[in-house]
């Protein structure tokens, strides 16, 4: 009986944080981008109808982080267990709250940075609001690319954790969401910067729009890729079946896990911090824009090979142990 | 009770030997498609009709969304071209109506099938790289996947597939999820006649609707458009300009 009430309070535990934690770092991301739109209001008090509509639709993007977490609870809710479910199960759902509740946290804290830079930019050039929120759109809606993938391995983690019979295939589970859920830290911090120095840098410069724009979309791609090896070694974890009671290969599979999402967090954070740094001196001197760009691409590429070797350890650890 | 059966039954080609996942249809969603499709020409028809008068709310409607988003394509790609406006806006105006479709009773959003998403997600993918390769021609675009160094080849193709993944599973996320909190609270209030009479004199029902099918709708169609329009204007620019 021990047994059914532990799998329960995991079932459960798992439905609570999954909306919890989420549900904190929107709503501090929320009062961070609406407490920058009263001050942008406080700068320039014309152009008050273009910040209070900027701030609402980034306000609602930000929630996107929440609903999210809403509909998985509300699946997890939903989904009846007629049966005794096993402790296995209740271990393995641990994944899932691994896998939504660590990227939305993260995202909905920093989706709000753009957010407040885009309306301090509009009070700074008033006349230019339809781009700086075209462009503040594209970047919010770019860095929410972690969460998607949190998602989509949460909902795979759902499809198994009904029929998982043994510890080592939960363990297998928990170590996929652990996966993409720490590995979307560093790469969600690193593009939230990046999006914010680029929509702080239209402020300061509006003729330098097309570069950045075009230096936005490629440095972004970059930024992305720690993220992206972390989804490979999730759905890679999801998809390696392993025997009942290997439990050896299981821990090996977590320490894989630890691996490549330890290893995202370095690179993510330093590659858009460099991204950030070119594209404000891109709006300082929009006539270097080849230099910095290069420099700047290639610095990325030197960073991310940190990431690459945290992936060959990880696909080792997997498969050649 | 007829009907719902109908619809969520689902076609396949089982009598034709074919057993796999793959060759089976969802009636719903293509149903509502269907509909989606037979909606866009029903107002469209009569639109011709209603602009060729001078003074009408319809007419001044009309004009100020197509000028709007002639403007955006415009300020977007640098110049103005009739063939990306068509196909930004009528990639907008079909999410948008699968979007919101939702308001009407006993339908439902195609786009909260993951199907209908990702074929929206490919349907942009491909019509930006052909446009990219049309720009270009065939040598620079291969060549744009090489550069600065060769080593960077396995990450631009991570990148691109990771474009699809993202704009189709966000339209989707964010559309199940909504369906998911209205079609959750619809049942908590259909139960009773007390609920239902004080969420409709309150108002929370108008606001459910009008937060998740509407507002949301609309976001997630202008976020997916506006998407497919810089891609599209960061595929056509000159490489130099990118890159030397």
């Amino acid at each position: 009986m021990i047994i059914g009430e532990t799998s329960e309070l995991l079932h459960c535990s798992t439905i609570a944080l999954t909306i919890a934690v989420n549900s904190i770092g929107v709503g501090i991301g929320e009062g961070l981008a609406i407490s920058a739109a009263i001050e942008a209001i406080n700068i320039q008090p014309a152009a008050k109808n273009d910040i209070a509509r900027i701030s609402i639709i980034g306000m609602a993007l930000i929630e996107t982080a929440a609903i999210m977490g809403t509909t998985i609870s509300t699946i997890l809710l939903l989904d009846s267990r007629t049966h005794h479910a096993s402790l296995y199960t209740g271990i393995a759902e641990l994944g899932i709250a691994l896998a939504i509740c660590l990227s939305g946290f993260v995202l909905g804290l920093v989706s709000a940075l753009p957010a407040q830079q885009a309306v301090l930019a509009v009070a700074r050039q008033p006349f230019f609001s339809q781009k700086i929120f075209r462009f503040m759109l594209i970047t919010q809606s770019i860095i929410q690319t972690p969460l998607v993938f949190g998602f989509i391995i949460a909902m795979f983690i759902k499809d198994q954790a009904a029929s998982t019979i043994s510890l080592a295939n939960s363990l297998r589970l928990v170590a996929s969401g652990l996966a993409i859920g720490v590995g979307s830290i560093g790469p969600a911090i690193g593009l939230a910067h990046f999006a914010q120095a680029a929509c702080r840098s239209i402020g300061i410069n509006r003729n330098a729009y097309n570069k950045l724009l075009s230096f936005t979309f490629i440095s972004e791609a970059i930024i992305e890729t720690p993220i992206i090896f972390a989804l490979i070694v999730s759905l890679l974890l999801i998809t390696t079946s392993i025997a009942p009671d290997d439990m050896l290969t299981a821990i090996a599979m977590l320490a894989a896990a630890l691996c490549i999402g330890l290893g995202t967090i370095g690179a993510g954070i330093s590659s858009g911090k460099t991204a950030a740094s070119a594209a404000y001196q891109i709006a300082l001197n929009p006539d270097n824009y080849s230099l910095l760009s290069r420099i700047s691409m290639f610095a990325q590429g030197i960073i991310d090979t940190c990431a690459i070797y945290g992936l060959l350890i990880a696909l080792m650890l997997i498969y050649f142990r | 009770m007829q009907e719902t059966e109908l619809l969520d039954s689902q076609w396949n080609l089982k009598w034709l030997g074919l057993n796999h996942s793959f060759f089976t249809i969802d009636v719903t969603t293509v149903v509502n498609t269907w509909i989606i499709i037979g909606l866009l020409i029903i107002i469209t028809i009569p639109l011709r009709f209603i602009l060729k008068k001078k003074e009408s709310v319809a007419r001044y409607l009309v004009t100020s969304f197509t000028s709007s988003f002639m403007e955006i394509c415009q300020q977007t790609l640098g110049i103005f071209s009739f063939a990306h406006f068509s196909f930004i806006t009528s990639l907008f105006i079909f999410i948008f109506l699968c979007n919101t479709i939702i308001v009407v009773p006993w339908l439902q959003e195609p786009t909260k099938n993951l199907n209908t998403t990702f074929a929206l997600g490919l349907i942009s993918f491909v019509y930006t790289q052909i446009f990219a390769i049309k720009s270009h021609g065939i040598i620079n675009y291969i060549k744009e996947y090489f550069s600065p160094i060769f080593v960077m080849f396995p990450l631009h193709v991570l990148g691109k597939l990771a474009t699809i993944i993202s704009m189709s599973f966000r339209l989707f996320g964010n559309i199940f999820g909504g369906a998911i909190i209205t079609h959750i609270y619809m049942q908590a209030v259909e139960g009773s006649i007390l609920w239902e009479t004080l969420g409709l004199i309150s108002g929370t029902n108008l606001v459910i609707l009008l937060f998740f099918g509407l507002f949301e709708g609309f976001l997630q169609a202008f976020v997916f458009s506006m998407l497919t329009l810089t891609y599209l204007s960061i595929a056509l620019q000159d490489e130099s300009d990118i890159l030397l």
